[in-house]
This record gives structure tokens, C-alpha cells and sequence, in this order.
């Protein structure tokens, strides 16, 4: 997530990095900022109320940064109301990018951020356990997104019931779910079905060893067209380097301090399609997956 | 978007109704590495009676569609149904840039280079060995698979990645591992010998000057 914001900004765009991740937050380090005073946690406990006081510089020219540092330690998470709160002034902020990065695991909040951004990014290793986590979040955010649509109480029972992995209806795939809305209620199906189109994670495929972790993102893609009908896009890979532990020991992005490593160009690549003029969007997100 | 049990072989193959033989070889490569049992994207989606069910259906859908004539005879049966638009691309769109020009044959199904050259917008004509590694995996490929095809010893191959300019033999050979390694990985031959060889013989002067003591 560092890497892909000092990325952006080396790309000569205005970024603000922000760190949503108020339990572990560590996105200042990454950007060898010193811990900051100023941090999101003000915006969160109402200590503060302009989003614009809490932006530190970093040693990256284009790019600032809001900080997760100095939390509450009892609540971590900011009530949904003030996620809103948070997610208007995102979008009303003078940048080019706004990056936010997300803890990891499926708690409402960050569901909810990845749904809000215009392009939610899934960072997936070639590791069984990182590829569970992706599909674990995956399928949060799908059945919170269908949560958000769909309003009749029959539906709502039967998503409840779906989302039971032991289901006894037999409903196995979200597509077997949407089969069922449909016949129970087509204009809530219609809904859902609009919804699910607008849902396009992409994906990033991090830590790749061999050609065959490079093919584990096409791998992806098809079980999310396939299982839960949306078009994800593989957006690209970013090799395991060494330079990468080097770089987060001198607490420096990778792009910065090694822009020639083999993973920086990677990044940079990723990057580039993100800027990509033809790509509408003015905001992008993050999620790390796994550790 | 239908439930997978009504998906029918194109919807299976991820390709459009309007793919050529080609693209329907690379999907079904795609898809049988997707799905194979030992699938790290899908064992934890799929029980293990889908899986085999997918597999087979999988294989039914490749035997029909790279048969012209089956494949004739299963779009009529289609004929009612509306297809998936041709503009839905094929799930493999990105690859098609590839130059196919002198690329050997075993290697060539499961390319993928699925992500466009952006080193060549950016303006970086030389081709040095990071560079080179970069398009090899790109298109899929291990360096046993470069050796099978070219004969030459994977281990020359991987100093050729690193530049290990001092373990490599005389220039004369790099000349041709360079060019067989670059056409394995059907790149410009003409782009990526000289480039490299340039690269090859400063960096052997100055190391031989620096093992000399001379300045460099």
C-alpha cells in the first residue's frame, strides 16, 4: 500500500495515504514517517472535525499522509455513523488519489470502506491461507453489499439462511442464492443483479515466486465469475524481492529506495494502470490480505 | 449471469462465441490449471464434488469447441439462446498483444502475457537480465522450460538473468543464449541481442580492468 501511493506520487499526482487501520496502524512507518502527533484517531474520538489538520508531510515529494497513530486502545472503531463522516470528506479532498489502507479480516468497517472506494483493491499471496482470507473477504463484502440492496424481509431471511455454510436448502454458490431472490421476488433480483455489476474488486497478487503464482490471479478471477458472479480484475503481480525486506527495514518505500527492483517495477506498472487517464476514477483503496 | 450448472461451454471457457482456436486452447489451459485438484484458488470455494463435476465439464466443453465441426453442430443447438456478447472479451484479452512471431510451439499455449509491456512505453529500450526474467514470467514460462527447448544449460541461463557476466563463457556463446532465450520468450530479437551484449562486454572490461587494479 505504501509502495503503490509513493507509486502514484512519483507519477507526479497529488496522494493522500491514509491509514484506516486504527489497530494496526504502521502505514507512517512504511513511509518513514516519525510517529505523528496529528492522527485519524483525533477525527475519531471528535477531538477534531477538519480532516485537513490531520495531514502530515512525508519525505516523498506528492504525497501526505493521515495517520492511525496514538488510538484509543478500547475503540478502535469508529461508529458507522462517523465512517460516514470520514468517507464524505475523502471525497471532497483536494488529491488526485486518495489511498486508504485497510486492516486486514472482515469487520463491518472495513467492508464498508472497500465497498465506498471506486476501486477496492485485494492483495492475495500464493499461500492457502492468503487465498481463504481473500475469499472470506470477498464474500463478506459480497453479502454486505446484497445487505445494502435488497430490502424485503422474505429475501433478507433467505440471505441470512445462505450465508449459513450448513444451509439446508442446498444453496451452495451466491448464483444459486440469486437463482432463489429471483423466483421469491424478481424485482428484488433485478436490484441485486444491478448491484453486482457495479461490484469489481481487483486483484493484486503479491509475493510471486514462479510463473505459476503469476497464473493464481486468472486462477481468482474465474472462481469469482464463476462462484460469485462479478468480474473481478486481475490488475497485475508484484514479485517477492529481498530489496522489499531491505526497504521496510530503512523504513522507506520500495519504489523510493530501490526504484530498479524488480518488485518496484511491478509496482510501478500497477500504478500506472491505476493512473491511467482512461480509468475514471479518482479514488482508489487498498486492502491487505493476510498478514 | 447464470448459476454454473447452466453455463453453457463458451460461459465455461470464459471466451466469447466468436474465439478462435487459439484463444480457446489458452482458456482451456487457463481453466484446467484453475481447476485442477490441487488448485490453490479453488479448493477452498469448491467442494470436492463440484470440483470434479467443473473438471468435467470443463474437458466436455474443449472437446466440443476445439472440434470444428462439433462446434458447428453446438452453436445450432445454441441457437435459441443469446450468447455472451462478443464485446465481453475473452477473459484473456490483455494477452493478445503478444507477438507470436518465432515463438516455439510447446511453450507457447500458456503465455501470458497478460499484462501490456509498459517498460517499452516508458521509453527503456535495453533489455538487461531483470528485464529479461520479467518478460520470461510474464509468459508463464520456468527456465527448465527455456533450457528444454533451446538445449542450453539452465544454469547458463540463470547467470544470464543475474549478469553474472564473469561466470558466463565467451561472448560468442551469449550472443546465441541471448538470442534463444529471446525468442523462446518472443521478444525482438533485434532489440534484446545488442542491448544485452552491450551490457555484457562493459560489464566484463570493467570488471577486468577492476581485478587489475587499473581505475575504471
Amino acid at each position: 500500500m505504501a509502495n503503490l501511493a509513493a507509486a502514484l506520487a512519483r507519477r507526479g499526482r497529488a496522494v493522500l495515504a491514509i491509514d484506516v487501520d486504527l489497530e494496526g496502524a504502521n502505514l507512517h512507518t512504511c513511509l518513514g514517517v516519525p510517529s505523528p502527533r496529528a492522527s485519524l484517531a483525533d477525527f475519531v474520538a471528535h477531538r477534531e472535525e477538519d480532516l485537513a489538520k490531520l495531514v502530515v508531510d512525508t519525505p516523498l515529494r506528492n504525497l501526505r499522509l493521515i495517520a492511525a497513530t496514538q488510538g484509543h486502545l478500547g475503540a478502535a472503531q469508529p461508529s458507522h455513523f462517523r465512517r460516514e463522516r470520514l468517507l464524505q470528506a475523502v471525497h471532497r479532498f483536494p488529491a488526485d488519489f486518495v489511498l486508504l489502507d485497510l486492516g486486514a479480516g472482515t469487520h463491518p468497517a472495513v467492508v464498508d470502506y472497500f465497498l465506498a472506494a471506486d476501486e477496492g483493491l485485494v492483495v492475495l499471496s500464493p499461500e492457502p491461507t492468503s487465498v481463504e482470507n481473500a475469499y472470506s473477504f470477498l464474500r463478506a463484502a459480497f453479502y454486505r453489499r446484497m445487505r445494502e440492496v435488497l430490502e424485503s424481509r422474505p429475501v433478507r431471511r433467505l440471505i441470512a439462511q445462505a450465508m449459513d455454510q450448513r444451509n439446508e436448502r442446498g444453496i451452495r454458490t451466491p448464483l444459486d442464492l440469486l437463482r432463489e431472490i429471483q423466483s421469491l421476488n424478481p424485482a428484488e433480483g433485478a436490484r441485486f443483479v444491478a448491484a453486482l455489476q457495479q461490484f469489481r474488486p481487483r486483484l493484486v497478487v503479491n509475493e510471486v515466486r514462479t510463473s505459476e503464482d503469476i497464473k493464481l490471479g486468472f486462477a481468482v478471477r474465474s472462481v469469482c465469475k464463476k462462484y460469485f458472479g462479478i468480474d473481478a480484475e486481475y490488475l497485475g503481480y508484484v514479485n517477492h524481492d529481498e530489496a522489499a525486506r531491505r526497504s521496510m527495514l530503512a523504513r522507506r518505500p520500495l519504489v523510493d529506495s530501490h526504484p530498479a527492483s524488480d518488485a518496484a517495477v511491478y509496482l510501478a506498472r500497477i500504478a500506472a494502470k491505476l493512473a491511467d487517464p482512461r480509468r475514471a476514477s479518482m479514488q482508489s483503496e487498498w486492502r491487505e490480505s493476510g498478514a | 449471469m447464470k448459476p454454473l450448472g447452466e453455463q453453457n461451454h463458451y460461459e465455461l471457457l470464459e471466451v466469447s462465441c466468436e474465439a478462435d482456436p487459439g484463444e480457446i486452447e489458452r482458456a482451456y489451459r487457463m481453466a484446467q490449471a484453475a481447476y485442477a485438484s490441487d488448485s490453490l484458488a479453488t479448493y477452498s470455494v469448491f467442494g470436492e464434488e463440484d470440483a470434479i463435476s467443473l473438471r468435467e465439464r470443463i474437458e466436455l466443453a474443449y472437446e466440443v469447441l476445439s472440434d470444428p465441426e462439433r462446434r458447428r453442430a453446438y452453436d445450432g443447438s445454441l441457437a435459441g439462446e443469446p450468447l455472451p456478447p462478443a464485446s465481453a472479451g475473452s477473459a484473456f484479452e490483455l494477452e493478445r498483444e503478444r507477438p507470436a512471431r518465432n515463438e516455439p510451439k510447446p511453450l507457447a499455449p500458456l503465455a501470458l502475457a497478460a499484462f501490456d509491456d509498459l517498460e517499452a512505453e516508458a521509453g527503456s529500450s535495453g533489455y538487461d537480465g531483470a528485464r529479461l526474467r520479467r518478460a520470461r514470467m510474464r509468459r508463464g514460462l520456468e527456465l527448465e522450460q527455456i533450457a528444454q527447448v533451446t538445449k542450453i544449460n539452465p544454469t547458463y541461463l540463470r547467470f544470464l538473468e543475474e549478469e553474472r557476466f564473469d561466470d558466463l563463457p565467451a561472448a560468442v556463446y551469449v550472443r546465441g543464449f541471448v538470442g534463444a532465450y529471446a525468442r523462446c520468450c518472443g521478444l525482438d530479437l533485434s532489440a534484446v541481442v545488442p542491448s544485452y551484449m552491450e551490457r555484457f562486454e562493459t560489464g566484463r572490461i570493467a570488471r577486468k580492468r577492476s581485478r587489475q587494479g587499473q581505475p575504471v
